[in-house]
């Protein structure tokens, strides 16, 4: 199910995400079910959708195409996420068709992490598109074209969304690239994740007026030592010392009620300015049913 | 200009390995400029090569050896030492190798032509002897009219042409945070022109046709094909 249609239907929407394993991921007999097939299997219920990575921080992963197509099987709703950083324009698009073709209803367009962070960093970057160019390409497809004008057998359906991080300065320089994505063709925006209300705040208060949902995203502190490594090696993220204090202050094996704490308080605060939520949980998935209640009624895919 | 660094000492050996006797050609132009391939560096050059039992055949610094005008008339009175030498070691861009293999060719010699640096890319000397910058792809379509003379093709690491991705801090680009984001440099200078307007505009994707290598230049009719 598209999360436009949610959104419509004035659904509080709530999403995960999961990044695909390094390896293959064939089904057999006694074969475990992979790390991200089980992480999503644990919070089916409470979730309406669950994000796949696109060979998240640019390290080679099992593709989001094939990842979210295995949850879609299993009737989990997944968010494709497609990144420009590897695919020219002929890949982008093709495997646009492909995606819609394999049953999947909701597409994230992202640039994408650069190559040199990643663990192949003597890779040829593509970056061919930017995501905007992107989202215009996807909305083309779902009206029928390529980006040539050439028309298609059938076109796309897929419902797009993008992503904002709330943290950039200046603001009104990544509010300006919103405002273009929505122009092309972005109906849902997921945020980057933020620890300090007020600088949402600030955020929401500019984007509320364009009319498109927004998710708050958050990414689960599972450590001091992960909080600092956020401050010190991912750009565009900041962690509070409030909250690193707060956490060191705990014993490590109470980081993990500790982590639903501290996401508990920023949900609370939050939560009231969007129209729904992203978790970012890095593997403690098993946190978010005691975040958010199950889902009521949620009719998914392939159940109903 | 085109930026050049030196290959390693011990690669340079390598590829002159069972030449021993050696012509050291080097560029007055862009390399003299970067201290890899002047007069003094050429010199220096076949200094080593001689420690190393190598016999220098003679040593030459045409003004721009990219250039067949200006190489042909310094490498033409020398093609007999040329034709003496067992290899000829090129101290210029990859442009300035390739000429001189071209005119040794057009010599009728066939004498192997080895280059000593690397190029490194179009370069913009912002602080002469010391500091050069990649400013410019060269991709055929300029669009620093629309960037306020800022280019995003060369300057934004990911090369995004609709602002920035999302990944900046304190200013500074999120693939390398020595370099500045290139988009919130646009941004300061749109803001400061009064022409913020112009970047809410949809910017189309690239025609990278017209960087489709590799290029020929008809210099008389201005065009490209």
């Amino acid at each position: 199910m598209k999360l436009t249609e949610l959104f419509k239907m004035g659904e509080f929407v709530v999403t995960s995400e999961v990044g695909p394993v390094k390896g293959c991921c064939r089904p057999g007999p006694g074969a475990e079910d992979p790390a991200f097939l089980q992480e999503a299997e644990s919070i089916r219920d409470y979730v309406h959708a669950v994000n796949v990575t696109d060979n998240q921080s640019a390290r080679m992963r099992l593709g989001s195409l094939a990842a979210a197509v295995l949850l879609k099987r299993r009737g989990i709703e997944p968010i494709y996420q497609l990144t420009c950083r590897d695919r020219n324009r002929l890949a982008l698009q093709s495997d646009l068709l492909s995606a819609c073709s394999l049953g999947i209803d909701n597409v994230l367009c992202l640039t994408g992490d650069h190559l040199r962070k990643g663990d192949h960093p003597t890779a040829k970057a593509v970056f061919d598109l930017d995501s905007v160019q992107l989202l215009k390409i996807a909305r083309n497809l779902n009206e029928g074209c390529d980006m040539m004008g050439q028309p298609l057998t059938q076109p796309t359906g897929m419902a797009l969304g993008a992503v904002v991080n709330p943290n950039f300065q200046p603001l009104d320089l990544q509010l300006l690239k919103m405002e273009k994505k929505i122009a092309q063709g972005a109906r849902f925006f997921q945020t980057q994740t933020v620890y300090d209300p007020k600088v949402f705040e600030t955020f929401i208060n500019k984007a509320a007026s364009f009319g498109v949902p927004i998710q708050y995203g958050i990414v689960i502190i599972k450590s001091p030592q992960m909080a600092r490594y956020m401050n010190e090696k991912i750009s565009g993220v900041s962690v509070p010392l409030s909250i690193i204090d707060e956490m060191a202050a705990t014993p490590p094996e109470l980081y993990r009620p500790k982590a639903r704490e501290i996401t508990a308080r920023l949900l609370g605060e939050i939560a009231p300015m969007v129209q729904g939520i992203h978790f970012m949980p890095m593997g403690w998935s098993d946190l978010i049913p005691q975040l958010v209640d199950p889902v009521p009624g949620f009719c998914r895919c392939g159940a109903g | 200009m085109i930026g050049t660094t030196l290959k390693p000492f011990s690669e340079i050996l390598q590829v002159l390995e069972g030449s021993r006797k050696v012509a050291v050609v080097g560029c007055d132009g862009c390399a003299k400029v970067c201290f890899t391939g002047g007069a003094d560096e050429v010199a220096a050059m076949a200094a080593r090569l001689r420690e190393q039992g190598k016999d220098i055949v003679f040593e030459a610094t045409p003004e721009r050896t990219c250039n067949v005008v200006k190489a042909n008339p310094v490498l033409e009175p020398l093609q007999d030492q040329i034709r003496q030498a067992d290899a000829l070691l090129v101290l210029g861009c990859g442009g300035a190798v390739q000429i001189t293999r071209q005119l040794t060719e057009q010599y009728g010699l066939t004498i192997p032509v080895k280059a000593g640096l690397n190029s490194v890319g179009h370069m913009d000397t912002v602080i002469g002897g010391t500091l050069a910058l990649e400013q410019c792809q060269e991709c055929g379509d300029c669009i620093l009219n629309e960037t306020g003379g800022i280019c995003p093709v060369t300057k934004c690491a990911k090369g995004l042409l609709n602002g920035p991705c999302g990944g900046a801090e304190d200013g500074k680009c999120e693939a390398n945070p020595l370099n500045d984001c290139a988009w919130i440099l646009i941004y300061k200078r749109m803001s400061a022109l009064g022409e913020l307007d112009r970047l809410r505009r949809f910017v189309a994707p690239k025609d990278y046709s017209k960087a489709a290598k590799p290029r020929t230049l008809h210099i008389k009719e201005g065009r490209v094909s």
